[in-house]
């Protein structure tokens, strides 16, 4: 039997319907962006961090030492793997995750205290600075949480637990009436 | 149990980010070993009161292996060094 692929977003289910008005609290969902896993190779952490950061439309976010994922909202999922692979060709392991992670961003004045109900790290803009990046677990989900302004956050999830998270992040914000959309 | 654990490459994290892997302080005997030297390093732990050196995994961290040393009776955690860090540490 023959089927059609469609290339559909994890959360198509969840966010179905007309877009509502984003409240001061809300969550964004978006829906096109290159992500790859970058993995340097023994030893060479500190020169692929180099290459990696010296292109200003790169997103870094730290997953471990010498692992990180990259974000562009510029460059298709093919046209990043092979940026990242004239940056660390024979440094480093670099791997898709286009279609493999969901991004979402949440923001406004009590993201803080909707991120503290599910994840034990300090969030106080002291301690989880802007720009900050790590892995983190929210809730029993494994997610790589960033600092990406003053009261936004990104978060990155696999996408098989995307739904999962979705859910609990809209139940974490309920008391502060969180909106949630696709981003434009 | 330790309940914060100091990650040498995350900061301060919950114990629920790890899965703790078991002693640490066991050491691999060689393939030539009796059966009964193989049998104690596979299967025999000691269920110690008090200091305990053991492997964390910091799974839904960094995902690295690290040495814990903690207490099981205070709760304190004495140090937490990165798995590789620790041995090449131990080879010096």
């Amino acid at each position: 039997m023959v089927r059609d692929y469609n290339n559909r977003h994890a959360l198509d289910q969840k966010l179905r319907g007309t877009p509502k008005p984003a409240n001061a609290d809300h969550l964004e969902v978006s829906h096109w962006q290159a992500i790859a896993t970058v993995l340097a190779h023994a030893g060479l952490d500190a020169a692929v961090e180099r290459a990696l950061s010296s292109t200003p439309d790169l997103s870094l976010r730290y997953c471990g030492p010498g692992e990180w994922l990259v974000v562009s909202h510029v460059d298709t999922p093919v046209g990043l793997m092979r940026r990242l692979d004239m940056l660390c060709g024979t440094q480093a392991h670099v791997v898709d995750q286009s279609d493999g992670r969901v991004l979402l961003r949440l923001s406004g004045p009590s993201a803080r205290t909707i991120l503290a109900k599910g994840i034990g790290v300090d969030l106080h803009p002291a301690a989880f600075a802007h720009g900050g990046s790590t892995n983190v677990l929210c809730g029993h989900i494994a997610v790589n949480l960033m600092a990406s302004g003053a009261d936004v956050f990104e978060l990155i999830v696999a996408r098989s637990f995307a739904e999962s998270l979705f859910d609990d992040l809209m139940a974490m914000g309920r008391q502060f009436d969180i909106s949630s959309a696709f981003s434009e | 149990m330790a309940s914060l654990i100091t990650c040498p490459h995350c900061g301060v994290r919950p114990k629920e980010e790890f899965a703790i892997r078991g002693d640490a302080s066991l050491v691999r005997p060689a393939p030539s070993a009796s059966d009964e030297a193989w049998h104690d390093y596979v299967y025999v732990r000691a269920n110690p009161r008090g200091r305990t050196v053991e492997h964390w995994h910091h799974v839904a961290g960094c995902r690295r292996f690290l040495v814990v040393e903690r207490d099981t009776v205070t709760h304190e955690v004495y140090s937490v060094v990165d798995a590789a860090a620790a041995v090449r540490g131990a080879e010096r």
